[in-house]
């Protein structure tokens, strides 16, 4: 109590002046200053060094300091704060010392100069506050801050002075140009390309930037989501109606040369086993869009790249040689840097192109001449904004290079020894996504096909010129006249994914700002136009025809000529006002831009039994420049947009693991995993320690960051001590290291459960070490283990080998909630995973991880970084004999840590307390010596991790990635990587009926849950 | 065109085991209705009765209400179908009439392979269907 008053005295007295001194302090002045202070030689010695302002702490020092010499003057002091004034009190403390005698004159001056001290600190006021703010609380009126005249008179001057100085501070923040002047739209577009000089923006910025809440992710500004609350929204939009996103910060690289070549070069990086690679017949073949892993070069399963997906340019039998083709690779911003340089080095390409002339066709080239050439005043805004994308993306490709080449000419190289060209088309182009059944007749609706021109009279001078050469030859337009029935079929189809996956469909199109509808609507699927004939039939059976996927957007010349002849808003706004009768259709004939486009049907989940084809949609190709004339007519058409949150959403009811963060085996995924965990310890820390979960005391160890290293380095330890312990002879050479291994999975003290069927076997096998010391130092030992053994490939392993995943998912039994095929599992007995192939497996991928998704049985819905663990058998018992058991808790876990921060607390303590003492007469603080400590926090752990398969009462098997109450099932669902080893394990041992069954538990939470494990290929 | 169909189907089925994977695709559909009632072994039986229900009665208030309502069930589910309907039946004291229609339905599976030489095939197989019109009668 006494200190909180002494600080708050200590605050009032800190603007005092150094004459004036109250209450316990004034007897020491006077003493000092007449020098008769008799009563208290020894204090007022003590004092004569400090100066008058540093009273304050010398008192509270005095407090401390072990050798009290005056106590009683202390107490007095204290009682003359809780009277009020220090001066009448004054006298009674200085009882005995009054003087005999004062002279008349220095008493005045003094007293002068003390009052003319005390008239300044009351006419300055120390605070922040405003003068109406300072007035007691009976004295406010309303609207006191806007009107001076509402305050007391003597305060309305200084008011008056401070709202003068308010309205002055404003006036110099703002800009001296008044506010049309800054909106004017040459400022605006320098101002606009003076901010995307950083992070590069979409063509939808402006647009997203107003609605969404916006987010610096990947080198790009992105909207992370909608402002509005929409989470529902969105997801309805994907099942029954369309949602809309802007994928163009996807990079495409682009591949030139001999297909074999080509196919050669690639075929190292991506393995037959984890799926079909570039080479697949329906994929080379330019009909439908593929997907891939890319793996570092000969090192499939290891040193994962990240997931790409591929588009090969379609052979035209009129058009170019068969020889040279065209490859797109797509792929996310973060896996760009990692993924090109692997293409480079695995093609060879090391020299980058330096001119034009080389490859006159090549886009990435002739857009740097584009940037440097003067663009005419009118159309600033858009090309300026060009010219800076071109320039953001050069210190990324920066990064790329080996620093060698000349960071002006970066973007495209070539092999000499193959002919192979690389290119980085990195927002060369955009890509719109459209998720959902209307998606269809979004599409149709706003798009229409180009008019085929026949008049071509002065070819070279109109702009479209190459669109009205592509008239003339007759197999073109009949080729144009396929794609356009082909693409006014799709009206008539009520889903996208009745389509095969992955059709590509090529279109050129007209100007669809022109036929923009007044309003936003809706847009329905037209019941007439869904006749079931033979035409959509042979639609959905055999896809899109190969010539049909041809597009002209594949041939650079066009694009760019493409978007920079596009006509500009502006223009096309006055040209409407212009017509006769206002609201009619706008017909520019030649003059309107003709876009080639390229659809590509995005197939939805196809993993699992379960909602088949949901969240199919289509993705659209544009050249670049117009994003937003496309935009909005889909907007109009009644697209819901979505942001980057709802693509993981919707990645996540795909079932589909999300780029990054379900890639825990790439660089880019742990780049993000090692961002999150930081971004949630911040998070975390920011709350008061009351008020945040004890994640020591809940046992969980890694509530940030999942370490899969640790965890399956773990089980393979624990399996082969389990095997050693059951009789199983095997290599010596490993048994001092699993056995090391194995004895901090002994339980720690304060986890005295009966064990799950393996932790009876482990515990039988060893000794327990019953000290948390003994076991931290015996996990540290396992991770130096660790470390030193599998120093080359520090990534975990994912399994991704289709027939193995295969064969893990019918091990896993009936997948989750169908339960019809449950029973059918359990009549038909599901074989449960033999010895022979489980080791087989085991030695092919060692130490690997499985992406498994998660389906809770009850209650509760997993959240991101949640336990997936071991049921034990008791577990399993009652939940036969109750179906509504709802799974068992995890005993309370003690804190180690606690008595060590508190006691680490009061160390710094009191050393600070030291360490002014000692600073005080040197006038310097010292350096912390309590630096060196590691910062503990409360509520986490420090230090190396123990053990953390049998940390808790389940052993552990995996983490979830991504987890939440699923609207699409209508109950929790997660997805997530378990241990291989420990899953194998863990299914040899359940019975039939139970096979597949784990518990999960929330890292801020002590209840277990059941759930279904399910392997979906 | 079935007589074309029929041996490449068998040395399909020969194949599939090894290279290829099946996959179902959905259903080919129609845009729905609001009087559409679509029977699937998931939908819960008396949930979708109720909503049977509701739409005959056109909600508390009466207001629009539909004087008939389309029931369709696809395989397994036919016979659900038809329990909705006939529950529906029974339950109006004679005020509804039912007058089933059967259909087949062509569904896609689709082959994918699992080599790259393969191109990936669809076959179609054929289902029944029954789509039930439940129409309400003038009583008196």
């Amino acid at each position: 109590m006494s200190n909180a008053k002494e600080r708050k005295h200590a605050k009032k007295m800190r603007n005092q002046p150094t004459n004036v001194t109250l209450s316990s302090g004034f007897v020491a002045e006077r003493s000092t200053k007449y020098h008769n202070g008799g009563g208290r030689p020894f204090q007022a010695q003590k004092q004569e060094p400090f100066s008058g302002t540093s009273r304050q702490r010398q008192t509270k020092m005095t407090h401390h300091s072990p050798v009290d010499p005056d106590v009683k003057e202390q107490s007095s002091s204290k009682i003359m704060f809780k009277k009020k004034g220090g001066w009448k009190a004054g006298p009674e403390g200085t009882s005995q010392e009054i003087p005999k005698y004062i002279t008349a004159s220095t008493f005045a001056q003094a007293r002068a100069a003390e009052i003319s001290a005390m008239l300044k600190a009351v006419t300055q006021k120390s605070s922040n506050s405003l003068v109406f703010q300072t007035l007691p609380r009976h004295m406010r009126r309303r609207a006191m801050s806007h009107n001076v005249k509402r305050l007391p008179r003597r305060l309305q001057e200084i008011a008056q002075k401070e709202a003068e100085k308010a309205v002055h501070q404003k006036k110099e923040h703002s800009k001296n140009k008044c506010h049309r002047a800054r909106r004017c739209h040459k400022k605006r577009v320098l101002e606009f390309n003076r901010r995307q000089k950083k992070n590069i923006w979409l063509e939808t910025h402006i647009w997203h930037a107003k609605r969404f809440h916006m987010v610096k992710k990947w080198g790009y500004c992105l909207g992370e989501r909608p402002t509005v609350k929409s989470h529902r929204a969105c997801y309805r939009a994907m099942t029954n109606r369309c949602l809309l996103q802007d994928l163009s910060y996807y990079c495409c690289l682009e591949l030139k040369g001999k297909e074999e070549e080509i196919l050669k070069a690639l075929s190292l990086m991506c393995s037959i086993d984890a799926g079909l690679t570039f080479a697949a017949v329906h994929c080379l073949s330019g009909k439908r869009q593929g997907s891939v892993l890319l793996y570092r070069a000969n090192k499939y399963p290891r040193e994962m790249l990240g997931p790409v997906t591929f588009i090969w340019k379609s052979e035209r039998i009129s058009g170019h040689t068969s020889e040279s083709r065209q490859l797109w690779i797509w792929l996310h911003p973060t896996l760009k840097q990692d993924i090109l340089e692997e293409l480079k080095s695995a093609c060879q390409c090391v020299e980058p192109v330096k001119s034009a002339v080389c490859i006159p066709s090549l886009l990435p080239t002739t857009s740097e001449e584009k940037s440097q050439t003067v663009l005419p005043d009118e159309k600033i805004g858009k090309k300026r904004k060009w010219k800076d994308d071109g320039e953001n993306a050069k210190p990324f490709k920066k990064v790329i290079g080996d620093g060698t080449r000349d960071p002006r000419q970066p973007s495209s190289w070539i092999s000499p020894a193959t002919g192979i060209i690389i290119s980085d088309l990195t927002m060369e182009m955009n890509r719109l996504r459209l998720i959902g059944p209307l998606s269809h007749s979004i599409l149709t609706e706003a798009l229409k096909a180009a008019s085929v021109q026949t008049e071509g009279e002065d070819t070279e001078k109109t702009p479209h010129h190459w669109w009205i050469e592509t008239c003339k030859n007759p197999d073109s337009v009949s080729l144009h006249h396929r794609q356009e029935a082909v693409f006014e079929l799709l009206g008539g189809i009520t889903s996208p994914a009745e389509i095969p996956a992955g059709t590509v469909l090529g279109l050129t199109v007209g100007d669809p700002r022109i036929n923009l509808p007044q309003k936003r609507s809706k847009v329905f699927p037209n019941p007439e136009k869904c006749q079931d004939n033979e035409k959509v039939r042979q639609l959905l059976l055999e896809g899109v025809p190969v010539d049909c996927a041809h597009s002209f957007i594949w041939n650079q010349a066009i694009c760019k000529n493409v978007t920079e002849n596009k006509i500009s808003d502006q223009d096309l706004n006055r040209k409407r006002s212009e017509l006769l009768v206002p609201g009619s259709q706008l017909v520019l004939g030649p003059q309107e831009s003709r876009i080639p486009i390229l659809l590509i049907q995005q197939p939805g989940k196809v993993t699992g039994d379960e909602r088949q084809g949901w969240g199919s949609g289509w993705d659209v190709l544009l050249p670049k420049g117009w994003g937003m004339a496309f935009w909005i007519p889909f907007i109009y058409r009644g697209a819901r947009v979505g942001g980057l949150k709802e693509s993981v959403v919707h990645s996540q009811y795909k079932s589909s693991p999300d780029i990054p963060s379900d890639f825990p085996d790439c660089p880019a995924g742990v780049v993000f995993a090692e961002e999150q965990a930081k971004n949630l310890l911040e998070k975390y820390k920011r709350r008061p320690p009351a008020k945040r979960p004890n994640y020591v005391k809940l046992g969980t160890l890694a509530p940030f960051r999942c370490p899969w290293e640790q965890l399956t380095q773990e089980w393979e330890s624990r399996v082969r001590s389990q095997e050693k312990s059951s009789g199983a002879s095997s290599p010596s050479g490993e048994e001092s290291d699993s056995r090391r291994d194995k004895l901090p999975c002994a339980p720690t003290p304060e986890n005295t459960d009966p064990r799950s069927d393996e932790g009876g076997t482990s515990q039988s096998s060893s000794s327990k070490p019953q000290d948390g010391v003994a076991t931290e130092c015996l996990a540290r030992l396992g991770t130096g283990w660790v470390a030193g053994q599998d120093a080359t490939g520090s990534l975990p392993c994912v399994l991704r080998s289709r027939k193995w995943l295969k064969q893990l998912s019918t091990w896993c039994g009936p997948s989750s909630g169908d339960q019809r095929a449950a029973r059918r599992a359990l009549g038909s007995g599901q074989p449960a995973p033999t010895r022979a192939a489980c080791l087989s497996l085991l030695d092919r991928f060692p130490r690997a991880l499985v992406w498994v998704s998660l389906a809770l049985l009850r209650k509760g819905s997993p959240e991101p970084h949640s336990m997936i663990c071991v049921p034990a058998e008791e577990d399993i018992l009652q939940l036969r004999q109750d179906r509504l058991y709802s799974g068992p808790q995890e005993p309370k876990h003690s804190d180690p840590f606690k008595s060590e921060i508190r006691k680490q607390k009061e160390r710094n303590k009191v050393e600070k307390r030291q360490n002014q003492a000692r600073a005080e007469p040197e006038g310097l603080a010292g350096a912390h010596p309590a630096a060196g400590h590691p910062a503990l926090t409360l509520g986490l752990w420090s230090g190396p991790l123990p053990v953390v398969t049998s940390h808790c009462s389940r052993v552990l098997l995996g983490f979830v990635t991504q987890g939440d109450f699923s609207m699409a099932v209508g109950g929790g669902e997660g997805l997530g990587f378990v241990s291989l080893t420990g899953l194998l394990d863990m299914l040899s041992r359940q019975p039939a009926a139970e096979r597949g069954l784990v518990l999960l538990r929330a890292p801020a939470s002590l209840q277990y849950r059941f759930a279904r494990v399910a392997v979906e290929v | 065109m079935a007589e074309n169909r029929e041996p490449r189907e068998a040395v399909e089925a020969k194949r599939d085991l090894v290279e290829y994977t099946l996959r179902k695709r959905l259903p080919h559909c129609l845009p729905r209705r609001p009087n559409d009632i679509y029977v699937s072994m998931k939908t819960d039986f008396k949930a979708r009765l109720a909503l049977c229900q509701k739409l005959l009665d056109g909600g508390a208030r009466g207001q629009n209400s539909c004087s008939e309502i389309y029931i369709h069930g696809l395989g397994l589910a036919i016979s659900r179908a038809i329990n909705i309907a006939l529950q529906l039946q029974a339950g109006s004291f004679g005020s509804l009439q039912v007058a089933a229609n059967t259909s087949t339905v062509e569904l896609v599976d689709e082959l994918e392979p699992e080599t790259d030489t393969r191109e990936p095939l669809t076959r179609i197989r054929n289902d029944s269907a029954i789509h039930i019109r439940v129409f309400r009668v003038a009583t008196k």
